[in-house]
């Protein structure tokens, strides 16, 4: 593998940005690794490569943020979840396709699958939806 | 081994709250005052300075602030560092004050921890805190503070069954503490309807979940054996200390119901002193949200997992229970000036073991233990302190 190859931050945030999400590797233990770290937590190595996922897990926590930051005032209220890839890796997104009025209805360990949203700060953020 | 020279001679805090008009370097003087030439410790005593903001950067537009806070209050010229640790900055700069009195490299030293908030909006002070998540990958999504906290929540009332009623409980608790403190920014009861008013910052926590925004200021000195007795008869002796780091990420932990560093760094100053939960009067935990109370009492060790709000329901933590929990107000009624809240619960703790907790006096009151927690649980100190003659 070449150092263009080499997984980066940066490279992670483009991916999602360009809806085309992609996962760290750890090359000495396989591990998936999402989102990014230096050093593998299963094994310790360092030496990462690019994998895809499956893009299905399940619910393993989540909220509604009413009061927001100053870029994602606009967008308010939202859920925030994480979830738990069939891969194992756990991932912070935004949740799609959920009630924020009915939050007490959101069950943990329900099954969701990869999408994105286009928020009004002009960003792209991770998102899961429903399966 | 426990450690066996540091005291606590003298400890203050400014009133918390909204203190309009009154600038970061005005509240930082006052406080340190306070705790130097009105308790008779002579500012020319002070050989350093370790001093814990967050970030005056985003909130008053001001770094650098160690040395800028310690020239206003008349000690300019001593080594003067700035500790940051999100809402743990108070206790990371207490801890670096225990290092310098254990080294011996310094007699007496200067603690002190001061935030102004109040002088922007709610949305650039949660922009702020939100800073003290991982930026990438998790605030970036618009996680907040309550949010990573209403996680928890929702995480703790799935394992444990805990409700919305038994986090409202701690507020209940909280304010009627508060409510006897003249430094704290609510000094009125509330009743647990009021609590309840589901007005949601972050489902499932409401308004009256969330600490306020804060300003504020305290300041401690810690002192040798050796000096210490030129100071006050009751010294306070800081006898065992621990310090633990997790994920930034939230979404990196195995467990959302506990907090890891809260765990270890609790494990490690019992270690040190040689002291176990049991062995603890009172305990001032970091009850940013009434959920964290909750947990923190379960990862101290208090409470067996999943009971800690039980305790709260049966008064076990209460002012007059067998291990009151916060009890002048903790940072929901309060405050919480973030960069001042680890220092201010060293302040607590030293007033009530010295027995000068005036109408938040506890009956028993030889050792007591702190909790400061950082971020998303990210870095978090705990400390132990003893009465002297206790």
């Amino acid at each position: 593998m070449n150092d263009e190859s080499k997984p980066t931050v940066e490279a992670y945030k483009q991916y999602i940005e360009s809806e085309d999400f992609h996962a760290y590797k750890c090359v000495d233990c396989g591990a998936v690794i999402a989102p990014p770290s230096g050093t593998c937590y299963a094994c310790g190595s360092n030496k990462m490569e690019w994998t895809t996922v499956k893009g299905t897990g399940k619910l393993v926590a989540f909220t509604v943020i009413h009061i927001a930051p100053e870029a994602f005032k606009a967008e308010a209220p939202y859920y925030v979840g994480i979830i738990e890839l069939d891969e194992g890796t756990r991932i912070t997104g935004r949740l799609k396709g959920f009630d924020t009025n009915h939050p007490e209805e959101v069950s943990l360990g329900s099954r969701v699958v990869l999408d994105y949203e286009h928020g009004e700060s002009g960003n792209t953020y991770l998102a899961f939806r429903p399966e | 081994m426990p450690l066996n020279n540091t005291n606590i001679v003298s400890g203050a805090q400014t009133k918390f709250g909204a203190l309009k008009g009154i600038s970061l370097r005005e509240m930082f003087a006052e406080a340190v005052d306070k705790a130097t030439a009105d308790a008779g410790i002579p500012k020319e005593d002070i050989q350093a300075a370790f001093i814990g903001t967050f970030i005056p950067e985003m909130l008053v537009h001001q770094g650098h602030t160690a040395p800028l806070l310690l020239d206003f209050a008349g000690l300019k010229g001593i080594p003067a560092t700035r500790h940051e640790a999100a809402c743990a900055s108070g206790a990371t700069a207490l801890r670096a004050g225990i290092m310098a009195i254990e080294s011996g490299l310094y007699d007496t030293v200067l603690v002190a921890g001061a935030e102004k908030m109040t002088s922007v909006s709610t949305n650039k002070v949660t922009e702020a805190l939100a800073a003290a998540a991982d930026d990438d990958f998790e605030s970036a999504v618009g996680l907040t503070f309550p949010g990573v906290f209403g996680m928890a929540a929702v995480a703790h009332m799935d394992k444990y069954g805990t409700t919305e009623e038994d986090m409202a409980r701690v507020a209940v608790k909280a304010h009627k503490n508060g409510a006897k403190n003249p430094l704290a920014q609510f000094q009125k009861e509330i009743t647990l309807e009021k609590a309840m008013t589901p007005r949601y910052i972050a489902w499932p926590l409401k308004l009256f979940d969330c600490s306020p925004i804060s300003d504020g200021a305290a300041a401690l000195v810690l002192t040798s054996n050796e000096k210490a007795k030129e100071y006050t008869d009751l010294p306070v002796k800081i006898v065992g200390t621990g310090q633990a780091s997790a994920s930034m990420n939230l979404c990196d932990r195995d467990q959302l119901a506990s907090f890891e560093a809260s765990v270890k760094a609790s494990r490690a100053a019992y270690e040190m002193a040689g002291l176990s939960p049991k062995d603890m009067d009172f305990a001032v935990v970091h009850d940013c949200f009434t959920i964290a109370e909750i947990i923190a009492s379960e990862d101290i060790g208090f409470f067996e997992p999943g009971t800690g709000a039980k305790a709260v329901e049966d008064g076990i933590t209460a002012m007059d229970g067998d291990k009151p929990i916060n009890p002048m107000g903790g940072l929901k009624a309060v405050g919480h000036p973030v960069g001042a809240t680890g220092v201010k619960q060293a302040v607590v703790i030293y007033r009530e073991l010295i027995g000068d907790a005036g109408a938040n006096q506890i009956p028993k009151h030889d050792v007591g233990l702190m909790h400061n927690f950082g971020g998303t649980g990210a870095t978090c100190v705990v400390n132990i302190m003893r009465r002297s003659d206790a």
